[in-house]
């Protein structure tokens, strides 16, 4: 086996090794979400030599992701460029010698099974929400692939693996989803790019550990930071006998939870999904609303301001999906969709 | 009655004055978190459910051992001990 030189600090590192190297470069890791966690874990393993990384997520770029996203540029959010492939751009840059595959898309229970296959090595939590990450979980468990939950608000920091089988899952931890609103998020309380710089890096670390093979060299629990207080700590995590995910039970991959079908999304904006599977062909609605307003598309979506609703805006991607920026009613951003799509 | 300290999360902050720490006195965690919701209005409900159990996306901590582990609600406390109070952490974006 020929060496890479590109990787020869991280190889010389005692707990990686030469071994441990050759195991990263075979590897296949996904990476759900590319905000803040997902943007630095992509950023971190991609440089690392991950040999595959799928990257997912939903989101348009948007000028304050930048303080703390270190993926992104002024010129993605100029260019309209959805996160995964500004962020794929970007590391190709980074690292020309790995497969990365981007997926636009919103993970649900309809396409959890197909995006986090049976081949992924590690799941890394980039998202920002207790639902997408037990449906990971369940996903997680049910094919056995480990997967490294991490979270920062503010300047708090929680963070541990899960090994399917060995150690305490997700929902032996939470239970179940919060109901909405309960909890703060960043949109509501804020986040440091410093915290996030150190929530990555003790996820990225036992990433690295699953993937070299070092699993021993774990420490188990939950970690916690808070960053602005110097405070570091580590908890104990407990298995709960009655865990439906841990009995083969997968309650969020079998469609519990909030419907993903119309939501709010952000700020002022509301998600809708297709009932169903969809394909849009976006030059033509392009050319079918450009006498009703302005028309912005690009490869991976169509951005569209209605000239009679000027303060809102709708991103229409391939697979049907629509954010209605403008307007927190779910029945006004339907019915404004079906304006303009007619569906 | 043990004296006990409380570590409250950020999120709580705001009920307790922005302390981070709060001292109260009692023989179980149940007790602590009692006095805790005495001395500071609105902070228990964060913490419990309606049928008086702790809410699932929050874990209590004496010393660095869930109260899961050690009966739960009923564990008994001696003088110096440190109950932490952990909401999971939804944020990422």
């Amino acid at each position: 086996m020929t060496e890479n030189p590109r990787y020869s600090r991280q190889a010389l590192y005692a707990g990686i090794g030469k071994p441990g190297q050759a195991r990263l470069a075979k590897s296949r890791a996904a990476i759900v979400g590319l905000g803040a966690l997902g943007a630095a874990a992509a950023d971190t393993l991609a440089r690392a030599g991950v040999g595959t990384l799928r990257i997912i997520d939903r989101d348009i770029l948007e000028l304050t992701n930048l303080q703390r996203q270190i993926l992104y540029s002024e010129q993605d959010i100029k260019d309209g460029l959805p996160k995964a492939k500004a962020a794929h751009k970007r590391l190709s840059l980074v690292n020309s010698e790995i497969e990365i595959e981007s997926v636009v898309s919103d993970v649900t229970a309809v396409n959890i099974d197909d995006l986090l296959d049976d081949d992924f090595d590690i799941i890394v939590d980039g998202t920002d929400n207790f639902e997408t990450r037990l449906l990971i979980n369940d996903v997680a468990m049910k094919k056995k692939i480990p997967w490294v939950y991490c979270g920062v608000i503010g300047a708090s920091i929680h963070s541990f693996p899960i090994l399917p089988g060995e150690t305490p899952c997700f929902r032996c931890y939470i239970g179940e989803a919060p109901p909405p609103g309960s909890v703060d998020t960043c949109d509501t309380a804020g986040v440091l790019g410093p915290a996030v710089l150190v929530a990555v890096g003790l996820a990225c670390v036992d990433v690295l550990k699953i993937l070299a093979g070092k699993t021993e060299a774990l420490v188990h629990g939950l970690q916690m930071v808070d960053l602005w207080a110097g405070r570091h700590r580590r908890f104990g995590l407990k298995k709960d006998s009655q865990c439906p995910a841990c009995l083969g039970q997968y309650d969020y991959l079998d469609g519990k939870g909030r419907s993903a079908e119309a939501r709010l999304c952000g700020r002022n904006a509301v998600q809708i999904h297709p009932g169903e599977k969809a394909t849009i062909d976006l030059k033509a609605l392009a050319e079918r609303l450009s006498p009703l307003g302005v028309v912005e598309p690009n490869p991976f979506l169509l951005r569209f301001r209605p000239a009679d609703w000027p303060e809102g805006e709708l991103t229409i991607f391939p697979d049907g999906r629509s954010i209605i920026k403008g307007t927190n009613d779910l029945s006004r951003a339907r019915s404004v969709l079906a304006r303009f799509l007619g569906s | 009655m043990s004296n006990v300290t409380v570590r409250i999360p950020t999120p709580l902050r705001s009920m307790t004055g922005g302390a981070d720490e709060v001292t109260v006195s009692g023989a179980t965690v149940k007790d602590a978190l009692d006095a805790l919701g005495a001395k500071h209005e609105g902070v228990l409900s964060k913490v419990l459910d309606a049928k008086g159990g702790v809410r699932s996306f929050v874990n209590v901590y004496l010393g660095s051992r869930n109260i899961k582990a050690l009966g739960g609600l009923g564990a008994e406390l001696k003088d110096g001990d440190v109950l932490a109070i952990v909401p999971a952490v939804a944020g990422g974006k």
